[in-house]
């Protein structure tokens, strides 16, 4: 059961999808370190995290690819739906704006991931009742509808943060146990124990000319 | 698929955004956004003659379009990190954070490109090279002090 260098079996992609300002970035902070940052600046273009999680005995890598929301990044943005095995799809349940732009959300990834790309919806920031402005039904409803598992959270408590990321590597999982996921189409967005770490993607060149000066 | 250092562009993206650029630069009135945008899927690209051009763009742009700065450090850090320009790299990120301190996601990149340079065994460099990164710093970006120094 050895993994070489490696202690996990597996990685998943995840992307995390929304309007700005729906606590994106904050979702994942919560996740990959328990701990809310109040005051989280503007992503710039896609912010990356990772952590490992445990599902049915087997550890998985997840890899997660937070996208910032505002109009100007939106474009390439896109380029890195592809081959995200897990897509988390945020509105604010506090502003209503975040929740009715979330056909668009749903088109772009799904024209753009695979047929088994799970979609799990979050309306975030129910820690804010008061505030509430999208009741918890209609987007159950909209979830159904869509076939979407949905959840209500808070980056700021961690109310389903954990939840919401675990349940979605379950789906994936059982995905892979089923067949249903192809573990060798290029684009599934996930790989299975990871080959030895042979640099093969970029610096071909400059590795060789760094250490002939030696004086 | 691995980290912001390692992750490629899909070519057919890369492709399409050199043409929108392309087809700007045609009619000599590049905006900002396509540059951009042509830049950012330049410094992902697996080849390194494509980062380096994402790279030029990047610093035309740093120096022309002052409201996105703050985006073209960012990736003026990756795409100098990428071609194993680390200490380039940790340059951008330097001037970042000293513009924006604290900010998580640049923190972030540093650890990044430095366990990276620590992997190839370069880290005493940069160590010897962080005195020289506080001058530079100090006397603002786009000093060649680095170079003339080593
Ligand atoms: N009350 C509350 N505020 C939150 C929550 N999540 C994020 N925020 C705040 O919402 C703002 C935007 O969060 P951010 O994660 O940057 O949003 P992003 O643009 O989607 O990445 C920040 O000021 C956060 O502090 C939450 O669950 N509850
Ligand atoms: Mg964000």
């Amino acid at each position: 059961m050895s993994a070489g260098p490696y202690n996990y079996s597996y990685i998943f992609k995840y992307i995390i999808i929304g309007d700005m300002g729906v606590g994106k970035s904050c979702l994942l902070h919560q996740f990959t370190e328990k701990k809310f940052m109040s005051d989280c600046p503007h992503t710039i273009g896609v912010e990356f995290g990772t952590r490992i999680i445990e599902v049915a005995g087997q550890k998985i890598k997840l890899q997660i690819w937070d996208t910032a929301g505002q109009e100007r990044f939106r474009a390439v943005t896109r380029s890195y739906y592809r081959g995200a095995a897990g897509a988390l799809m945020v509105y604010d349940i506090t502003r209503r704006s975040t929740y009715n732009h979330l056909s668009s959300w749903l088109t772009d990834t799904r024209n753009l991931t695979n047929p088994s790309t799970v979609i799990f919806l979050i309306g975030n920031k129910c820690d804010l009742e008061g505030q509430r402005d999208v009741t918890y039904e209609e987007a159950k409803q909209f979830a159904d509808e869509n076939g979407l598992m949905f959840v209500e959270a808070s980056a700021k408590t961690g109310q389903n943060v954990e939840e919401a990321f675990l349940e979605t590597a379950r789906k994936i999982y059982q995905s892979i146990q089923d067949g249903r996921l192809d573990l060798n189409a290029a684009e599934s967005g996930v790989q299975h124990k990871p080959s030895q770490p042979g640099r093969n993607t970029l610096s071909n060149d400059q590795q060789f000319n760094k250490d002939n000066c030696a004086c | 698929m691995d980290d912001v250092l390692t992750e490629t562009v899909p070519a057919e993206e890369l492709k399409k955004f050199e043409k929108a650029y392309h087809e700007q630069l045609y009619k000599q009135d590049v905006t900002p956004k396509a540059q951009f945008e042509y830049a950012w899927c330049l410094v992902r690209s697996k080849y390194p003659a494509d980062i380096k051009k994402g790279i030029f763009l990047l610093q035309e742009l740093f120096r022309t379009h002052e409201e996105g700065q703050r985006d073209y450090l960012y990736y003026l850090a990756i795409g100098n990190a990428r071609i194993k320009q680390y200490t380039e790299a940790l340059k951008y990120v330097r001037s970042f954070l000293n513009i924006e301190p604290g900010n998580s996601q640049v923190i972030a990149l540093e650890t990044t490109i430095k366990a990276k340079m620590d992997k190839e065994g370069l880290m005493g460099m940069a160590v010897a090279g962080g005195v020289v990164l506080a001058i530079g710093a100090a006397v603002g970006l786009g000093i060649s002090i680095l170079n003339k120094k080593s």
